[in-house]
């Protein structure tokens, strides 16, 4: 049955069919009065339903009810893409790969206490009781039952054929060379956001991409000037010397004498940059960067190398170390002394305590200070790992403090620091910014503030290498054929809540090699190390880390030669 | 007026055709390219996890064990000679 929406055509229609059978004589003047009344029935029936539908919308724009809910509402996580992370040769130290995260739809579980009870035989560490609880809330469409679950497991999960739960792919960082450069490399959390580390620096200040898929970001990988074989070689060397000389911990850096670049660093213990509950470890934490300690002899280079530019004394000058030295209600005075007059090289040789104070003294507190802030040891640095912990100086710079300062105690610095200040040292005496980043050639040359003059750089290369070289040196082995090994020892006695640590020392060793032109700079440090027959029951640095860091040059050498 | 309007007729239908046509070709090269994307997603995630797997399997914890087992050692110093050796090594070069 045709219907028309207009009565005239209805009825031109009608007429036209009409005059097909038969001739018409009288047209139809009006509608039939039942298609009126249809209309308006029909009219009537439109009417009401836009007025219910108007009515219910104003009824429940005014119902101010709790238990009305919007489904949807929850917040669906979103993950980011991060770049890789290569070293300097672009070998792969961190990268995204896609992985399955299992959610829970609440109204759509079917019996929840037994999908419970199958996913913990599935998720041994599983909250069931949590779980059941977050379950138990219909009114939820969405509820994370497991992040990241490796591709073994979540096949296990979806062959239970649960009602109500779905996997959401997601992207979690994966490292692939375990914990090497853990402490540098930092973390992420369960978004893959940057939490400490390197990975922070990247969302900080490289940037990341948040992302609702899994599709890997475009952005450049974050190239690092650590190298993975020197890294690698430095962990497996540096864990031999812990195991060696019974140390409690271990901290190396090898970094570039003129540019900066950190080539391999580590501290041991390691920590997984996958496992999160590590970085909060205390024991484990990054001593190169996170703790500031008194280093001892070492910081003789600096002092000599302050008198030295300052034209106070010459290598020949030759102070009376034959007494102990006042220092308030504290006697210096020399472990091993030699019974006579000292030069400065001898001084150094023998690592005098003595000798360093007495030319400190010659400078002066004021002039010690001043210099240590020229070398940046006074000042807060920070690395692309994160920042430095802080250099503790006394607040009081008198007599006392400057001795003991001359021979690195009532000062503690982080070693890192410590190393880059010593690498301007020796480097011709221009300052350095240590870096985690390669240095592209096209990159402009950061600010090199001068620290020391070419004269004494080159005055404290030779004392450095004399100290590995000439039979009186405490770095004597140190020494790597090939490698013109300077250095300089430091056992540092480890300060407590109640004066010095008995026993407890601090062993280190600063080298640069090779020494007439120094291209890398090597700080390697034992924490507790013990006596042992290796060290002839000692644990002076000479017979600990001195050792330790010619393992660490020899090993890394040929692989900085490339 | 008819021809006019017959004319007007058949272009509106022609122009309503063309305009499927388009509209079906444009649809079908979407789902091609959406259909693209997601295979190079696909293979850039494969790709992703290759890269960490190789990256995972010559790990130095992993090939130091295996190449000492095979009798090799770390290269040592003595072992190079000449200019490599001459860049780190400076002035003292084979005088000890």
């Amino acid at each position: 049955m045709l219907i028309f929406a207009d009565p005239r055509l209805a009825r031109d229609t009608k007429i036209r069919r009409a005059s097909r059978s038969a001739p018409v004589t009288r047209p139809d003047p009006l509608p039939e009065p039942s298609s009126r009344a249809q209309r308006a029935v029909i009219a009537a029936g439109l009417c009401m339903m836009f007025a219910g539908l108007s009515g219910q919308l104003v009824r429940l724009g005014m119902k101010a009810d709790a238990t009305v809910v919007a489904a949807l509402v929850e917040p669906v996580a979103t993950t980011v893409s991060r770049p890789d992370i290569v070293d300097r040769n672009g070998r792969l130290l961190a990268t995204d790969v896609e992985v399955h995260s299992l959610y829970a739809d609440p109204a759509r579980v079917l019996d929840r206490d037994e999908a419970v009870e199958k996913l913990a035989t599935l998720l041994p560490d599983l909250d069931t009781a949590e779980l059941s609880s977050s379950l138990s809330d219909r009114a939820k469409r969405f509820v994370w039952v497991r992040r990241q679950l490796s591709p073994r497991t979540a096949q296990a999960v979806h062959d239970l054929g649960l009602p109500g739960f779905a996997f959401r792919k997601e992207l979690r960082r994966a490292y692939p060379l375990g914990a090497l450069a853990g402490h540098l490399i930092g973390g992420v959390n369960a978004d893959n956001r940057g939490v400490s580390g390197l990975e922070r620096y990247i969302d900080d200040s490289v940037g990341v991409d948040p992302v609702h898929t899994t599709r890997p970001t475009e952005r450049p990988p974050v190239r690092l000037s650590i190298e993975v074989g020197a890294q690698a070689g430095l962990e497996a060397e540096l864990a031999d010397a812990t195991g060696r000389f019974h140390a409690v911990a271990a901290a190396a850096i090898v970094l570039d004498a003129h540019s900066g670049e950190i080539i391999a660093a580590s501290s041991l213990p390691r920590v997984e940059p996958a496992r999160a509950a590590d970085a909060l470890d205390p024991t484990k934490r990054d001593r190169l960067q996170s703790g500031t300690y008194e280093l001892g002899s070492i910081f003789k280079t600096v002092t000599i190398a302050m008198a030295l530019d300052a034209g106070l004394i010459t290598p020949a000058t030759v102070f009376d170390v034959t007494q102990p030295l006042m220092a308030g209600r504290f006697e210096i005075k020399d472990l091993h002394g030699a019974g006579r007059p000292l030069t400065v090289t001898e001084i150094f040789l023998h690592s005098s305590n003595v000798g360093a104070g007495m030319i400190a003294l010659v400078a002066g507190a004021a002039a010690e200070k001043s210099f240590l802030a020229r070398a940046g040891l006074l000042t807060s640095m920070r690395t692309q790992a994160g920042p430095v912990a802080a250099p503790v100086a006394p607040e009081r710079w008198d007599r006392a403090e400057t001795i003991t300062i001359s021979y690195g105690h009532g000062i503690a610095v982080a070693p890192l620091q410590f190393a880059a200040a010593a690498a301007a040292l020796v480097n011709g005496g221009t300052g350095i910014v240590p870096t985690y980043l390669l240095r592209k050639p096209a990159d402009p040359a950061p600010d090199a503030p001068r620290i020391v003059s070419e004269a004494t750089s080159a005055a404290i290369r030779t004392l450095m290498r004399a100290n590995v070289t000439d039979p009186a040196g405490t770095g004597r082995r140190a020494d790597v054929p090939g490698y013109e090994v300077g250095g300089k020892t430091g056992t540092a006695d480890i300060a407590g809540p109640r004066g010095y640590h008995q026993g407890g020392v601090i062993s280190s060793f600063l080298a640069a090699f090779p020494a007439s032109a120094p291209r890398y700079v090597a700080l390697v440090l034992l924490f507790e190390p013990k006596p042992t027959a290796e060290s002839g029951g000692k644990v002076l640095a000479g017979l600990t880390a001195a050792p330790a860091t010619a393992r660490i040059i020899a090993r890394l050498g040929p692989l900085l030669a490339r | 007026m008819h021809t006019l309007t017959f004319a007007a007729v058949f272009l509106v239908l022609s122009s309503a055709l063309l305009l499927y046509g388009l509209n079906y070709d444009t649809r079908l090269i979407e789902s091609g390219v959406a259909a693209s994307e997601h295979s190079a997603d696909r293979l850039r995630a494969d790709i992703a996890v290759m890269r960490a797997e190789r990256a995972h399997l010559s790990r130095p914890d992993r090939i130091d064990p295996m190449a000492r087992s095979l009798g090799m050692r770390p290269t040592e110093p003595r072992q190079i000679a000449g200019e490599h050796q001459s860049q780190i090594a400076g002035a003292d070069h084979g005088a000890r």
